[in-house]
């Protein structure tokens, strides 16, 4: 079994200190049409090989793009999408952040998937391995307003298709590691079935490139046995809320190749001390059967300020490097 | 606590526009008295202004303060200044985080109150942020867990309501947008209210805006608060069919004006959302007021929404008399 840390996807696209606010003074400067399109694109090119290189500074086995260019979790690819365009801001699930809600009126029509090229130039910056982040069909289906007068299932199977041609022009490319984000099941166990579907959908076009599931923002232990069962190579886990997740994990087991073990909260700027992480590993590395355990942020970490998110990634770091001594 | 106050009373939920004069010297950190002098001159002008459009319950429209976290984060003992953090979009904001034990260091709003309530005969609200909002909006790195951070927050800022209610405050608004956050911890939002308002005879609203109420409701109506000031026009009166399915036992402030947008309501089209409040709810349980602050109109619109609103709160009370 290996251990490794990674980044779990979003990472603070600026700093609280005046020369770290590229970002923010580009967007501003594009929104005002004061830079062009493809300055602001230059320019979070260097936002994203900042990023990139901070995670590696961190020390980092697998890093992100940051995702520097997603404005939140949902719109990314509807931006894209002919029959979509953006209504009023929501709260994003129990967090302090908003998000425009995609109204689809048809059946959304992919124009040019946009993962391809956020990897592409990930993986020309990074030394290290590069994870794409992309955010699952039912999350993106339960997110968006359906105003195209289909039911639900077929609403999701809509969003399947968008992912899964993400999916495959990623695997074109070769072996990659792309994490496919579905917080929203948590809170729908009920539609299980459709999760279900829409996922061995999204797993068909992978190919040769591993994909992991990662579902956050609630306790997913009562979903332990349909996440195993996915035809994925990977799950990571959200252990801040989770608190019956531990137990059922040491009590069953889970078996899956690659697991990730969200034990650093990405929502909180409390640093995390070596006795809680070790407390969790002692207990549930035992019981997992995978080659690959990820040590990861409990999600994104656009969530606290970038100084602070640099610094929980350089403290994951250490605590793995101990934790490897330990119990590897 | 009972009020005196018309039929359908008029009111506004809190802060309203910064003159230009004021964000310039916020922006360019002027010494605090010219500071203090120009956040006077704008609750004295807004006090006129609310009097002229002819509101009944009046606000001291929050001049005083940046964000409304913030704000109290920087009054209390216990916080320490965080980061930027993204709200949406381009938008950040410092998220206030709690590093020790929350403590009251004295009165916060209490001097604006009382100097808003001197230039007015009509009552003023007294408008504070609720604890579990203040836990919610916050990083906390002292408490163990989130009820006891919004408990101890509950605790200190009772001291805040008693110290309004001592001054004269009647009508005390507990600005509470998180509220629908989590539902399963609406538990401990109670317990927190309760803290906050035990054995003070007040006229206590809880202002909540831009949540999902569906998940809260109606056990929400337990809270011990006489009124819910309820943002109702951005979602186009979608909780009016939940209040015909289970009926509204308490008083509401009925949100009528959409505050995110910059066109002035029509008066056919406010009062249209009076009357479909008033399908489902007596005339007796019903306040008016905008969805929320004005602070983000400029002041031509956010008057032009106000008398629209009044306006056509006239006219429908005519119809009831």
């Amino acid at each position: 079994m290996k251990l490794l840390t990674a980044n779990t996807g979003s990472y603070p696209k600026i700093g609280s200190s005046p020369g770290t606010q590229k970002h923010r003074e580009a967007y501003a400067r594009w929104e005002r049409g004061e830079i062009t399109r493809e300055e602001f694109e230059r320019i979070q090119d260097e936002v994203v090989k900042e990023v990139i290189e901070e995670q590696v500074r961190a020390g980092l086995d697998m890093v992100t793009d940051g995702q520097v260019r997603w404005m939140d979790p949902i719109s990314r690819f509807t931006e894209g999408l002919k029959g979509c365009e953006l209504d009023g801001l929501l709260r994003y699930f129990d967090t302090n952040f908003y998000f425009r809600q995609p109204v689809v009126r048809e059946k959304p029509v992919i124009i040019q998937p946009v993962s391809k090229a956020e990897y592409l130039l990930a993986k020309r910056l990074s030394p290290v391995r590069v994870k794409q982040v992309i955010t699952g069909p039912y999350t993106l289906a339960r997110h968006s307003i359906n105003k195209a007068h289909v039911d639900f299932h077929t609403f999701v199977r809509w969003f399947t298709e968008v992912v899964a041609q993400e999916v495959h022009a990623l695997s074109r490319l070769g072996r990659c590691f792309i994490q496919i984000d579905e917080p929203a099941i948590l809170r729908h166990p009920e539609d299980a079935k459709i999760f279900q579907d829409a996922i061995q959908e999204v797993c068909s076009e992978k190919h040769r490139s591993k994909l992991y599931l990662y579902t956050y923002f609630g306790d997913a232990s009562t979903l332990l046995p349909l996440l195993e069962n996915l035809p994925v190579d990977g799950v990571g886990f959200d252990f801040i809320y989770g608190s019956k997740l531990l137990s059922l994990i040491q009590e069953r087991g889970f078996g899956k190749e690659a697991v990730g073990l969200g034990l650093v909260d990405g929502r909180n700027t409390r640093m995390e001390r070596p006795s809680e992480i070790f407390y969790v590993l002692r207990r549930v590395l035992p019981k997992l059967e995978a080659e690959v355990v990820y040590l990861n942020p409990s999600c994104g970490l656009e969530f606290l300020p970038r100084e602070v998110a640099f610094e929980k990634l350089r403290n994951m770091v250490e605590i793995c490097k101990e934790a490897r001594v330990k119990f590897l | 606590m009972k009020l005196k106050l018309p039929l359908l009373p008029l009111t506004a939920v809190g802060s309203f526009p910064k003159p230009l004069a004021l964000v310039e010297a916020r922006r360019r950190k002027v010494e605090r008295e010219k500071l203090r002098k120009l956040e006077r001159e704008a609750t004295e002008r807004w006090i006129r202004i609310q009097e002229e459009v002819g509101l009944d319950v009046l606000v001291d429209g929050e001049f005083y303060r940046g964000d409304m976290v913030a704000y109290f984060a920087e009054e209390l003992a216990g916080f320490r200044m965080g980061g930027l953090v993204r709200s949406y979009g381009n938008r950040y904001y410092r998220k206030p985080i709690i590093v020790g034990e929350v403590r009251y260091q004295g009165p916060i709003t209490v001097e604006w109150w009382e100097f808003a309530q001197s230039l007015t005969q009509k009552p003023v609200k007294g408008v504070i942020t609720g604890p579990y909002t203040m836990m919610d909006w916050s990083f906390n790195e002292y408490y163990p867990s989130r009820e006891q951070a919004c408990l101890a927050l509950a605790r200190e800022l009772r001291k805040e309501v008693r110290n309004l209610y001592r001054a004269g405050a009647r009508i005390i608004q507990i600005d509470e947008p998180a509220l629908s956050a989590r539902p399963e911890e609406l538990p401990i939002a109670n317990r927190a209210l309760k803290i906050l308002t035990e054995g003070v005879n007040a006229y206590f609203i809880c202002h909540v805006c831009y949540g999902a109420f569906e998940f809260i409701y109606p056990q929400m109506l337990r809270l011990p608060v006489q009124n819910f000031d309820l943002e109702m026009s951005n979602s186009d009166l979608d909780l009016v069919e939940l209040f015909r399915r289970h009926p509204f036992t308490k008083d509401i402030s009925f949100g009528v004006i959409d505050v995110h947008s910059h066109v002035v309501e029509k008066v056919e089209q406010v009062k249209s959302r009076i009357q479909k409040a008033l399908e489902v709810l007596n005339p007796r349980q019903v306040w008016i007021d905008p969805d929320c602050g004005l602070k983000t109109r400029t002041e031509e619109e956010a008057v032009a929404k106000l008398r629209v609103m009044v306006e056509a709160t006239r006219q429908v009370r005519d119809t009831l008399a």
